[in-house]
């Protein structure tokens, strides 16, 4: 086990920048997340944490050691593919086995039919066969060991690939997007086990999905990427409640953040559809807009800044998100209540909605977050607190 | 139906085309000299017992047979008992024309000699081609180097050389280093097959790259990627190769009667026939035929068993 150091990544493709200037830090035996739509460089990212890439400029160090120039097969280094990548003539066996084979076994152990005449091949071959096993009941595959990948299920070829990675104590685990290929269920559940994984191996994961909700529920941080540039690399709570960037705010978060576009009035006071807010930006400021989870927003009564049509329902069950409709604003408001509200949120029913300015994330108009963030000039004495 | 019949009196006249010749060499290994000759007695012939003329005159009594078989023919004279030896011989010497064919065409000519120097020539040339095309195809398909698309170029353009314009350097090299009439001339200068490497490169670039990424993750080398992933994986396009080239190979007559002069011994298949062909006695078209028949089953119940693995290799597949 062991650490990872990215210092100043770039990658670029003939003319295109795919990633610029990348530096993380990623403890031993952290979960970290590379989330970003796709295109945003993190699969590139992985692949040459991995060495199957390499960079055009930058160092990545592995537990402390810089790796540039060392082959892949040398850095120690496990990896599920999103395709999971089963070598398709051997067994699932012989699939787990194949890490361990090819580095504990010497060239001449490894020729077929000789190979186990070979001197110390006998023990070697047992302790392989010893920790296939102990993979496979860890995953419960222990039952398919003998079948061909053709003859298995989307899971349990994912459960396969995560055995092949697992059979030998790596310095760290990649994944890229290893639940895509499974259906809602199945993906629910195998997120659940991968983050019980990490926790019973203590071991570095890095991993890459475009599902906000796949890094949410299992990392320690989440490194959300875009346009080949890391915006914010923090622990999920953080990235949700205190967004760095606007693309962040919008990128995290089901359904999307509220936008409102806010004006700067006297002073730096904010208002919004006309209603002053108790929030005040340093003069200046311009294009501001301030971004509202669904869940900051509250029924009010009438006189509240934003007033509307709700024109569409979605109940979960357990949370209900109505689609509002703001005359003079482009997006619909979603709000996100509590199922005893339904009476109240019938379809075309007309709501006012209002919200704490403590709740209210403030970005200028480059989208980056404003935290200057002050109580109007009246009661200017007392700085705001968010 | 009324519409596609006439498809397939083309597709079967175009089968009785291709299969003609096959026909005449299978019929002709059955037949006396005789029926050939008159071109009667069907496909089988009608398999009257006829002698063995060579035979019977390798028995022609002299004085010395004649006096040791007079205790057995006790009261005859001396020409009586020339008769009676000369008949039995004659009848020793009788048999069914298709038992002679194809016995003379393993006694006449070592032919099973020269099925055994087809096996070593065709199997060592695709061990080899095997051995030089993998690499290569896996380089040109699957790694990233400067200059790659030239050397596929170069590739495609060998594949536009015919072998006979480049056999007479070959032979003169070969002889140079002392190698005619040898196993390795026969063998040598077929182990790059361009084809190979053009057929597998096509192949490999169908094999995902994750698969090739995988390999690397788990410790491989680029060899061993080669020989443990690409390798089996490429087995239905490797038998698709190994059809073309043992076929190629196998029936090759030119190459053969270039390097090969003297050395009976590393004659092939095709050189086998030239045995019977016509020489003061006239042609043997019977054993010869009985002999090509022989050469050509090998390649026949390959390809049948080969048929069938190939359906199965095409559904080899654990990707997604």
């Amino acid at each position: 086990m062991a650490g990872l150091i990215l210092r100043q990544i770039a990658k670029t493709f003939g003319e295109t920048r795919v990633l610029r200037g990348i530096s993380l830090d990623i403890a031993d035996g952290e979960f970290v997340s590379l989330v970003g739509p796709s295109g945003c460089g993190k699969s590139t990212l992985l692949r040459i944490i991995a060495g199957l890439e390499a960079q055009s400029s930058g160092e990545v160090l592995i537990g402390g050691e810089d790796v540039t120039g060392v082959r892949a097969s040398d850095r120690n280094l496990s990896m599920v593919f999103q395709s999971y990548a089963l070598y398709p003539h051997l067994t699932v066996g012989e699939n787990i086995a194949v890490p361990l084979r090819m580095r504990q076994l010497t060239a001449a152990q490894r020729l077929p039919v000789i190979g186990s005449l070979m001197p110390g091949a006998r023990a070697r071959g047992r302790e392989i066969a010893g920790a296939v096993s102990e993979a496979a009941r860890t995953l419960d595959i222990d039952g398919l060991l003998e079948r061909k990948p053709g003859q298995l299920s989307g899971g349990q070829r994912q459960r396969v690939a995560l055995g092949r990675a697992l059979v030998r104590e790596p310095a760290a685990f990649l994944l890229d997007e290893p639940l895509s290929n499974l259906d809602a269920k199945l993906r629910v559940h195998t997120r659940a086990e991968i983050a019980e994984l990490h926790r019973q191996l203590r071991a570095t994961f890095v991993y890459v999905t475009h599902d906000q909700v796949e890094a949410m529920t299992m990392s320690d941080r989440i490194a959300v990427m875009m346009g080949g540039e890391i915006l914010q690399c923090a622990a999920p709570g953080v990235v949700y409640d205190d967004p760095e960037d606007l693309r962040v705010a919008e990128f995290i978060g089901s359904p999307k953040i509220n936008l409102l576009p806010a004006d700067v009035g006297d002073g730096g006071r904010l208002s919004v559809m006309g209603h002053p807010l108790d929030l005040a930006v340093p003069s200046g400021a311009r294009g501001v807009r301030i971004g509202l989870r669904p869940e900051a927003l509250v029924v009010a009564d009438a006189g509240a800044p934003l007033v509307g049509r709700v024109v569409h329902f979605e109940n979960l069950g357990s949370d209900l998100f109505a689609q509002v409709a703001v005359p003079g604003l482009e997006d619909r408001v979603v709000l996100r209540a509590s199922p005893r509200m339904r009476s109240s949120l019938r379809l075309d029913a007309t709501v006012a909605l209002s919200f704490d300015p403590a709740a209210a994330l403030v970005f200028d108009g480059a989208g980056k977050r404003l935290r200057d963030l002050r109580r109007p000039a009246a009661n200017r004495h007392r700085e705001a607190v968010l | 139906m009324t519409r596609e019949w006439w498809k397939h009196l083309v597709l079967i006249l175009g089968a009785l085309i291709v299969i003609a010749p096959f026909y005449t060499m299978v019929s002709y290994s059955f037949k006396s000299p005789g029926e050939i000759d008159r071109g009667e007695g069907g496909f089988f012939g009608r398999q009257e017992l006829m002698v063995d003329e060579k035979c019977v005159k390798l028995r022609d009594p002299n004085r010395d047979d004649i006096a040791a078989a007079s205790a057995r023919f006790p009261g005859m004279d001396d020409n009586a008992i020339r008769k009676a030896l000369a008949s039995e011989a004659e009848a020793d010497c009788s048999m069914r024309p298709a038992v002679y064919n194809y016995s003379q065409a393993f006694t006449q000519a070592p032919l099973l000699r020269y099925l055994a120097n087809g096996v070593i020539v065709t199997l060592s040339i695709f061990a080899l081609q095997v051995v030089v095309a993998l690499p290569a195809a896996y380089a040109l398909a699957k790694l990233r180097f400067w200059g790659r698309e030239a050397v596929f170029g170069l590739v495609l353009f060998c594949l536009l050389i015919p072998v006979h314009a480049v056999a007479l350097p070959l032979y003169i090299g070969l002889a140079k280093l002392g190698l005619t009439n040898t196993y390795a001339a026969l063998v040598v200068p077929w182990t790059i097959s361009v084809f190979g490497i053009f057929l597998m490169r096509q192949f490999f670039l169908t094999v995902p790259d994750d698969l090739i990424d995988a390999g690397r993750m788990d410790g491989m080398s680029e060899f061993a990627i080669v020989w443990r992933i690409m390798l089996p994986t490429a087995i239905p396009a490797l038998l698709a190769f190994a059809i073309f080239s043992v076929v190629a190979h196998w029936n090759d007559y030119f190459w053969p009667r270039i390097v090969v002069t003297g050395n009976r011994d590393l004659f092939t298949p095709p050189l086998g026939l030239r045995e019977f062909k016509g020489g003061a006695d006239g042609s043997m078209f019977g054993p010869m035929m009985a002999s090509a028949t022989v050469i050509v089953t090998p390649l026949i119940v390959a390809f049948l068993l080969a048929q069938r693995r190939f359906i199965e290799g095409i559904t080899l597949s654990g990707m997604k």
